[in-house]
C-alpha cells in the first residue's frame, strides 16, 4: 500500500510491502482511506457558489481511480481549484485530496491540455509572476499606482487579458529592502559568508529605519533597547526572514515591522535575494518555473539551513510553500527546508514556550477580530498569533471563524472569478461588517497579505497583520489601524 | 504549557474543551479533521437512560448523574436545542418517516404534525437527496387523517445549478436561506401559503431548511402563524453541520483553540504521566505540552482505533483495549460485539488495565467512542455517552 495520500495512519509496515510504479506517481493506491462522507465538498468554498466545480471529493479521490484507469477528467475542470486546501484541513480521514488535484495540473500542463484559450494561457503567465509585476510595479509605485487606478486601464486588462477590472489589485509601495535600516557600522559587515549570495541583505542590530509615516502609519521611534547579545549572554542568534512578494513589492513596511520585531528579540535577520516562492506560479500552472524557483532560493538558504538557523516566513502561503513544496524538489536543503521552517507566530511561540520571547509589552487598547488565512490552517500549527497577541496586555482579539476569504492569490484578479471571490468571502465579509457595526473590533488582523487586501475589499473594515500589534507592544512605534 | 489537550474534535472532544475553557482553563483542542458530527443528523440520543445504567461496565453506569447535568448543560450551551429529560422527541428522517431523539433543535421537533389536519411540504427543487413522493407517502402513513399536499418551489438563485441538472446539497440551501435575500423569500412563500391556509391546524414541513444555524431565520419561524417543521438529511447534513458551528464557536469564544486538519500522531508518556502530544504539522512534528490530556479520538470512525485481522490498536497512546472474544455477528442489523470495544476506565474516566484494573495514566481521560462496553446503534445513547463523558473530562480537568 502506497500511503503518499494519506497524512497518518495504523499500518506503516505493510507500506513497504506493495511495490508500486514510482514513475506513475502511483498515488491513489490507497485511495480506500477515502470514505466518500462528502465532508470535503461540503467544506469547499468555490463549490457551495459555484455549480459547475464539481468538488473536492469529485475531482479528487472520486476522479482519481478513474485517472488510474487512464481515464482523465476533461481539461479545465479543475480551473476552479483555488487550492485553498479547506478539503484537506477537512477530511476527517486524511486524505491529501489537493496533492492529487496539484498533481493533475501538473500533468494537463506537461501534456499540453491544460489551456485551451490562449488570452487566458497569456494571463496565467503574467498572474503567476506576481514577482516580476512586482518589480515593475515598484520601480515608481505612485506611477504604477496611478496608471493602475485609471478605469481605462482595468478595462483594458479586462478585455485583453481578462483580469477583472473590479478586483482588489494590492497598491505598490517602496520596494522592501535593506538599506531602509541603516545596519550598524562593523557589525553586519563582519559576516563575510552571505557575500555571495548575490542581493543577500542583512539586519544587523540596526539603528530606526529614517522613515516617517509609512502605509501602515508607524511612526519614526527611538531605537529600542538593542541587545547584541540575548538575555542569557550568548551571542546574538540568526533567522533568515522569507519576505515574499507581498511584503517585498506591496507592503514593505510590515516587512521592516516582522524584522524589527526579531532582532528586539535578539535576533540577527539575515535576508537573501530570495525569489518569490513559487505559490503564484503553481496556482497558474506553471510547475516548472515554481520549482526552478524553489531550486534557487533554496540554493541561498542552503548554508543557513546547515548551520540550523531557522527560515522564518510571515506570509502563510510562502510558509506553506516552503514547508510541503520545497521538501519535494530536488537541490540541496530540500531535506532541512521543511523542518527549519516557520510561521513568524509560530516561532514566537517557540520561543515564549522556551520562556525565551521578550515581554516587555506596552499595554496596547486594541479590539481585534482575527481572520485566519487557509494557508496558515494547512500548516496544521493553529493560531499562533492568536496566543501571542493575547500575551500583550489590553489587547482583545476573537477570531471570526468565517471560512475563505475568497481572494486565494490571483483566483479573484480573474474577470470570470472575481464575482465568485466574492461570494466566497460573503460569510466572512458579513461577519466582519456585523463586528465593526456593533463595535465589538475596530479592525481584522490576519496575517496574509491577500486576505487583508480582499478583507478591505469586501467589507470595508481596515486589515493588518498582527505583527503591528507586537510592534506597538514592544514600543517599536505606533501603528494606524489599532491608534 | 495547556491547562488541557483534547485529541479528537468530535462532540465529546467539544464538549469536555467548552466544559474545561469555562472553568477557566486553557484548552487546545488538536483534531484530524471537522470530526463526524456533520454525518450527524442534528438529534442527539440518551436511549433509555435508567435501563443502560444498571447494565454492568456500561459507561453510564459509571457516569451516574453526570449524564443528567451533560443533558441539562448541553441545553445552556445551544439555546436552540429542545428536550426534555425522561421524554423523547421526534424528528422527521429525510424519508419522512419519524425517529426517536432526546435533544433535538426546534425547528426538527415534529410534534406539531401530530396534530395537523393539513400538512404542506415544501419540495425545493433540485434539492439534493430529497425524494417528494417518497416522504409524502411516509407522512401519510403516519399522519392518515391529514390531508397532504406538495408545494414545489423553484428559486432564480439557483438557475445554474439546476440549468446543468446538478442536485443542490442541504448545506447550500440552508446558506440561501440564511443571506439577505433568501429571508425575504421566505417571508413571501410562508406569507402565500397562510393566505390559501383553511385551517388554523396547517403544518409545513420544510426540507433544506435549518433555522438553527441562522438566528435570523429562526425568528421568522417564530412570527410564522403556522408551525414549520424542518427535516433531517442525509450527511454531511447542514443540521450536523450547524450543531458542530455551534459548539466550536462557542468553545472558540470562551478562549479555546482548536487546530484542524493534523491529529496528534502519538503521545509521550514519561513516568506514568501523559507529557506531551505530537502534532505532524507541514515539514515537522511540533510537540503541545499539557498538564492533562483527553483521548477523544472517535473508536474506529475516527481512528481512535485500528483494526487488522489480528489486534486492535489504540493509535495515539497505545492504551490496551478491551476487545470482545468474538468481532461479529451474523445478523447484520443484530447486536455486533465489535462495537464494544474500547478502553476501560474508571469512575474518573482514567484509563485502566482490562486484566488488572490497574489504573494506567493519571492525566488522562478517555471519552467519547473510545471507552469500552457500550453499543451506540443498539443503545440508542450516542449522543448522552459523548455529550456526559466530554462533560466528566471538562469538569475534572
Amino acid at each position: 500500500m502506497n500511503r503518499r495520500y494519506v497524512r497518518r495512519d495504523g499500518d506503516r509496515q505493510a507500506d513497504n510491502k506493495l511495490n508500486l510504479d514510482p514513475a506513475r506517481g502511483e498515488d491513489g493506491m490507497h485511495l480506500d482511506a477515502c470514505i466518500k462522507c462528502g465532508a470535503c465538498t461540503a467544506q469547499c468554498p468555490v463549490a457551495a457558489v459555484y455549480p459547475l466545480f464539481p468538488g473536492p471529493k469529485s475531482v479528487g479521490p472520486d476522479a482519481e481511480r478513474l485517472r488510474l484507469e487512464g481515464i482523465a477528467l476533461a481539461p479545465g475542470c479543475l480551473a476552479y481549484c483555488t487550492n485553498c486546501k479547506t478539503c484537506e484541513v477537512t477530511c476527517p480521514s486524511g486524505v491529501c485530496i489537493t496533492d492529487m488535484i496539484l498533481q493533475v495540473r501538473r500533468q494537463e500542463q506537461e501534456a499540453g491540455t491544460g489551456k485551451a484559450i490562449c488570452r487566458l494561457g497569456m494571463r496565467d503567465h503574467l498572474l503567476g509572476r506576481a514577482e516580476y509585476l512586482g518589480r515593475l510595479g515598484t520601480l515608481w509605485p505612485p506611477l504604477a499606482n496611478t496608471v493602475l487606478g485609471w478605469k481605462i486601464t482595468r478595462r483594458l486588462l479586462e478585455k485583453t487579458l481578462g483580469i477583472s477590472a473590479r478586483a482588489p489589485l494590492p497598491r505598490y509601495g517602496r520596494k522592501f529592502r535593506t538599506s531602509d535600516i541603516a545596519p550598524v557600522v562593523g557589525k553586519t559587515q563582519s559576516h563575510g559568508e552571505t557575500e555571495s549570495y548575490g542581493e543577500t541583505e542583512r539586519y544587523g542590530q540596526s539603528e530606526e529605519h529614517g522613515r516617517g509615516k509609512t502605509e501602515h502609519g508607524c511612526r519614526k521611534t527611538e531605537p529600542s533597547d538593542r541587545v547584541k547579545t540575548d538575555r542569557k549572554g550568548r551571542s546574538t542568534q540568526k533567522v533568515v526572514y522569507f519576505p515574499g512578494c507581498f511584503i517585498s513589492y506591496n507592503d514593505e513596511a510590515t516587512g521592516q515591522a516582522v524584522v524589527k520585531v526579531l532582532e528586539h528579540n535578539g535576533f540577527e535577520v539575515i535576508v537573501p535575494g530570495f525569489h518569490c516562492c513559487g505559490v503564484p506560479l503553481t496556482a497558474n500552472g506553471r510547475f516548472r518555473e515554481a520549482t526552478a524557483n524553489a531550486q534557487h532560493n533554496l540554493g541561498l538558504m542552503q548554508p543557513y539551513l546547515e548551520q540550523g538557523i531557522p527560515v522564518i516566513a510571515s506570509c502563510t502561503s510562502c510558509g506553506l510553500a516552503l514547508k510541503e513544496d520545497y521538501p519535494r524538489v530536488s537541490a540541496p536543503g530540500a531535506q532541512r527546508i521543511g523542518a527549519q521552517t516557520y510561521d513568524l507566530f509560530e516561532f514566537l511561540w517557540v520561543l515564549h514556550e522556551r520562556g525565551e520571547l521578550r515581554k516587555d509589552f506596552r499595554e496596547v487598547q486594541a479590539s481585534l477580530a482575527y481572520h485566519a488565512p487557509c494557508h496558515l490552517k494547512a500548516q496544521g500549527i493553529g493560531t499562533p498569533s492568536v496566543r501571542i497577541l493575547r500575551l500583550i496586555p489590553g489587547v482583545k482579539i476573537q477570531e471570526l471563524d468565517a471560512g475563505c476569504c475568497g481572494l486565494s492569490g490571483s483566483f479573484a484578479f480573474k474577470a470570470e472569478k472575481y464575482e465568485l471571490s466574492l461570494q466566497i468571502g460573503s460569510t466572512l465579509f458579513q461577519r466582519v461588517q456585523g463586528g465593526v457595526k456593533e463595535k465589538a473590533f475596530q479592525a481584522v488582523a490576519t496575517e496574509c497579505g491577500g486576505c487583508q487586501v480582499q478583507i478591505e475589499h469586501g467589507s470595508g473594515a481596515p486589515s493588518l497583520n498582527p505583527v503591528w500589534v507586537l510592534y506597538q507592544a514592544y514600543g517599536l512605534g505606533i501603528s494606524s489601524a489599532i491608534g | 504549557m495547556w491547562d488541557g489537550l483534547v485529541i479528537g474534535g468530535g462532540i465529546a472532544g467539544l464538549m469536555a474543551g467548552i466544559r474545561a475553557q469555562e472553568r477557566g482553563k486553557r484548552v487546545l483542542i488538536v483534531s484530524e479533521g471537522t470530526g463526524s458530527l456533520a454525518f450527524a443528523s442534528g438529534g442527539l440520543d440518551f436511549g433509555t437512560v435508567e435501563q443502560l445504567r444498571k447494565i454492568e461496565r456500561h459507561p453510564y453506569a459509571l457516569l451516574g448523574e453526570t449524564v443528567e447535568e451533560a443533558f441539562a448543560y448541553f441545553l445552556q450551551c445551544c439555546p436552540s436545542y429542545h428536550g426534555a429529560w425522561g421524554r423523547t422527541g421526534m424528528a422527521l428522517t429525510p424519508l419522512g418517516t419519524l425517529r426517536a431523539a432526546d435533544l433535538l433543535p426546534e425547528g426538527l421537533d415534529a410534534s406539531p404534525l401530530t396534530h395537523a389536519n393539513r400538512i404542506v411540504l415544501v419540495v425545493p427543487e433540485g434539492l439534493k437527496d430529497f425524494f417528494p413522493e417518497v416522504v409524502k407517502a411516509n407522512l401519510q402513513k403516519q399522519f392518515i387523517s391529514s390531508n397532504i399536499q406538495l408545494k414545489r418551489i423553484r428559486l432564480k438563485e439557483f438557475a445554474d445549478w439546476q440549468a446543468i441538472g446538478k442536485p443542490i446539497p442541504d448545506t447550500v440551501y440552508a446558506k440561501f436561506w440564511c443571506s439577505e435575500q433568501g429571508r425575504e423569500t421566505l417571508k413571501n412563500l410562508i406569507g402565500e401559503i397562510t393566505r390559501k391556509m383553511v385551517s388554523d391546524s396547517e403544518t409545513l414541513v420544510f426540507p433544506g431548511l435549518h433555522a438553527a444555524a441562522c438566528p435570523e431565520v429562526e425568528k421568522i419561524l417564530a412570527q410564522a402563524p403556522l408551525p414549520v417543521v424542518e427535516m433531517t438529511s442525509f450527511p454531511p447534513s447542514a443540521a450536523g453541520q450547524a450543531l458542530y458551528d455551534r459548539l466550536r464557536g462557542r468553545f472558540k469564544a470562551l478562549g479555546g483553540e482548536l487546530l484542524i486538519g493534523s491529529g496528534v500522531e502519538r503521545v509521550e508518556v514519561e513516568s506514568g504521566q501523559a507529557r506531551r502530544a505530537i502534532v505532524k504539522s507541514k515539514g515537522k512534528e511540533i510537540s503541545f505540552t499539557a498538564k492533562v490530556f483527553v483521548l477523544a479520538t472517535g473508536g474506529f470512525f475516527g481512528r481512535g482505533s485500528v483494526a487488522s485481522s489480528t489486534e486492535v490498536r489504540e493509535t495515539v497512546l497505545g492504551l490496551p483495549l478491551y476487545v470482545p472474544p468474538e468481532w461479529s455477528e451474523s445478523r447484520f442489523l443484530g447486536e455486533q460485539p465489535y462495537a464494544y470495544t474500547g478502553v476501560e476506565v474508571d469512575h474518573s474516566l482514567h484509563p485502566c488495565d482490562p486484566v488488572t484494573g490497574k489504573v494506567l495514566l493519571e492525566n488522562v481521560f478517555v471519552v467519547g467512542r473510545m471507552l469500552a462496553h457500550w453499543d451506540p446503534w443498539v443503545g440508542h445513547c450516542g449522543g448522552g455517552v459523548s455529550l456526559s463523558s466530554g462533560f466528566l473530562a471538562g469538569g475534572l480537568l
